[in-house]
């Protein structure tokens, strides 16, 4: 599966069409990254044929941006907004990615999102699966899209 | 009198604490109100979906996730490393194994993701707004625990 492309696929779809944001994606980030500061995560599991778990990390100043031009209005501090926006992000992506898999023959669902936010976390998957994170960035910084699918 | 969800959470969660760690708990009145604050914990999610879609997780403070960790290894642990991570989500892992066998006993059918684990001095786990919220709080030598089952409401 080319999970790299239909993350950049579904990611950029849902920027150009909910957000009305301009994005360019990155090339994939090898190293593991599971230490974040100031940051906003998305969280939503797959689940089905395939199983796994998609994730969208930004640091705070970006999740108040998309926050702001998703909900149309200024966003000063991570709030229950920008919790239930950057949660609804994850949702939205997985969902693109959920169509995606299917299409390939795969019968995926999705479960609910769940957000975290905080000054200093670590987030980890636990399961040997195969992961790919992509770097985006748009005017206000850059997030990252996590995907882990185990087969 | 307690609902069928505090029970499959209760129940799930004493089976796994009897049968794979060997430590006596108890369980607590569910809490009113949703907690989204934790400090120097570590917390295990798994997401599901199938004829309900939701979300269990356990949060622990740190000294309880080391407990449980020493106690299903064998062996000590002093910081939050891959041991304790790996733990934590193996916990998430059984107990909703268990309620997803006691939903399929119910007629309902789950299919698990895989789960992720969050740690940290300071951080928040938030919901949907659109999800209802089942939360059990547990005892054990070490401290007290959460379980918290997420379930999205019909629209």
């Amino acid at each position: 599966m080319d999970l790299q492309k239909h993350i950049t696929d579904a990611t950029t779809e849902i920027f150009e069409t909910m957000i009305m944001l301009d994005i360019n994606a990155g090339d994939p980030i090898v190293e593991k990254i599971n230490n974040f500061k100031r940051s906003v995560s998305g969280v939503i599991g797959l689940a089905g044929s395939c199983k796994g778990m998609l994730a969208i990390h930004l640091p705070d100043k970006v999740a108040m941006s998309i926050t702001g031009s998703f909900l149309g209005m200024d966003v000063t501090e991570v709030n229950d907004d920008v919790t239930d926006a950057i949660g609804e992000l994850a949702n939205m992506v997985a969902g693109n990615i959920k169509m995606i898999l299917d299409e390939k023959g795969n019968n995926v669902t999705v479960s609910i999102p769940s957000c975290v936010h905080g000054d200093e976390y670590t987030l980890d998957t636990v399961s040997d699966s195969k992961r790919v994170v992509i770097p985006f960035n748009i005017e206000s910084g850059q997030f990252l899209v996590e995907l882990q699918i185990k087969n | 009198m307690k609902t069928d969800l505090q029970q499959n959470i209760i129940d799930a969660t004493q089976n796994v604490f009897d049968t794979m760690l060997m430590l006596p708990i108890t369980s607590g009145e569910p809490l009113a109100d949703k907690v989204y604050q934790f400090k120097d914990s570590v917390s295990g999610m798994l997401g599901f979906s199938g004829d309900i879609q939701g979300m269990l997780t356990i949060h622990c403070p740190q000294k309880v996730a080391f407990a449980i960790t020493e106690q299903l290894l064998g062996m000590s642990v002093a910081s939050v490393d891959e041991d304790v991570k790996d733990t934590i989500g193996e916990m998430a892992n059984m107990i909703l194994g268990g309620i997803k066998d006691a939903f399929l006993h119910q007629g309902t059918d789950i299919n698990l993701a895989i789960p992720t684990v969050m740690a940290g001095r300071s951080y928040q786990v938030k919901g949907v707004d659109y999800a209802s919220w089942t939360t059990v709080p547990f005892c054990l030598n070490d401290g007290e625990f959460l379980v918290e089952l997420k379930l999205k409401t019909l629209k």
